[in-house]
């Protein structure tokens, strides 16, 4: 009982921290605390295979990038007759102000990147990991992840610049 | 030093704090004598400082009590509650909000943030509550019909008073569109008679977001409820026009 209320506790305590991730990933709050949501009840689900005396965050930050490839998955197959992403997320024609997600620069360029180069992004520079770190979360080799992590940025910067 | 030996992956990872040792040392040196590596390094850490700035804010909000509310229970057991009885009394997170948190994703892939950013429903499925929302008639007057039957999502404007969220057929191969108005909005199929109303809902224009989330997902797990399969694309919806919706 005490260590469930711990587990709870902490996952509580990096709730804000993966909040942020899940909203990097999704590109939107909706969608991102959905993510959020699926995550928290998976670790809740898995909780007992989580080893106390390991690190929770990056435990749960790969529950979450887990989740988040799951449901990329299954949107790109139930998504082909929805209006694509690139239409700005938005229902309805051209000009459906409303309807639009207001979505910054820095948001549609993230959009843009692929999702190995998005996650890498956001863990290495919006997280703060290690690139070992980063790497283990995502499980793939620590140059693949340096490398992943350059051309998302280089693909950043010329997007950026280009909104300028 | 000749630059074209550091790699870009050098590069970044220098600029992170990553490569040390002789290597390091080596980048260091290289960076200090060449005006143009220095100003990729300063560029690499703009953009680091740029997207920390962004997406700073989010981790300072307030976390959305239904999310907190999923570990703030007590629930030692309940992972294995859930495996037994998923319709069972909710341990781990009220199951109706799971599962209309659950539905967002799909749904509001293209209709959520619509909804959310427009109005709340409280949705009213007949013969589901005990009283009768809908009314003494249950079709559309002329106005609303006379929506239904001819916008279309993809030319509706934005100064529409009405606007079609999506179309989709049930499972009797009726075509069904949810719509919103202002502040309300629901759900309505065309049969023999006109555009029956399934479910309509009052709004709450608010400010409070999660309510409007709340709304949004509600009327998006009736359409689910009723849809047979995916919502109509543009060309499947201009068809249904064409046929008059039969």
């Amino acid at each position: 009982m005490t260590l469930d209320q711990s587990f709870q506790q902490q996952v509580l305590t990096l709730l804000p921290r993966l909040r942020r991730f899940a909203v990097g990933l999704a590109g939107n709050p909706a969608d991102g605390d959905d993510l959020c949501q699926i995550t928290i009840e998976r670790a809740l689900l898995n909780q007992d295979k989580w080893q106390d005396g390991t690190r929770l965050d990056s435990w749960m930050y790969r529950i979450m990038r887990n989740c988040w490839i799951d449901e990329t998955r299954s949107r790109s197959r139930r998504s082909e007759t929805f209006v694509a992403e690139d239409a700005g997320m938005s229902v309805g024609g051209e000009g459906a102000q409303e309807a639009t997600v207001e979505l910054s620069n820095v948001d549609r360029a993230m959009q843009k990147l692929p999702e190995d180069q998005r996650e890498a992004v956001l863990l290495v520079m919006v997280e703060g990991y290690a690139y070992k770190e980063a790497a283990e979360i995502v499980g793939c080799p620590v140059g693949t992840l340096n490398s992943r992590l350059v051309r998302g940025r280089d693909a950043l910067m010329e997007m950026l610049e280009d909104a300028a | 030093m000749s630059t074209p030996d550091i790699t870009p992956e050098e590069l970044a990872a220098w600029a992170d704090g990553e490569l040390t040792g002789e290597r390091g040392d080596a980048i260091a040196a290289a960076v200090e004598a060449d005006p143009a590596l220095q100003a990729k390094i300063d560029a690499h850490r703009a953009l680091k400082s740029k997207l920390s700035a962004h997406f700073a804010p989010i981790a300072e909000e307030p976390v959305p009590d239904h999310l907190a509310a999923l570990l703030q229970t007590p629930a030692p057991a309940a992972a294995n509650d859930q495996i037994e009885t998923p319709e069972g009394s909710a341990t781990i997170v009220n199951f109706a909000e799971a599962k209309e948190k659950r539905t967002m994703p799909r749904w509001g892939w293209i209709a959520g943030p619509a909804l959310a950013a427009t109005l709340a429903l409280a949705v009213f499925l007949p013969g589901g509550g005990t009283s009768d929302p809908v009314g003494p008639n249950p079709y559309a007057d002329t106005q609303l019909a006379s929506v239904l039957d001819s916008q279309l999502v993809a030319d509706q404007g934005a100064g529409m008073d009405t606007r079609i969220l999506l179309s989709f057929q049930n499972e009797g191969g009726e075509f069904c569109r949810a719509y919103s108005a202002g502040e309300t909005g629901g759900i309505a199929c065309r049969d023999d008679n006109g555009w029956r109303m399934e479910a309509t809902g009052d709004g709450v224009d608010g400010g409070n977001t999660e309510f409007r989330m709340a709304g949004a997902a509600e009327i998006m797990a009736a359409a689910q409820e009723m849809a047979a399969g995916d919502a109509l694309d543009a060309e499947a919806e201009e068809a249904a026009r064409e046929a008059g919706w039969r």
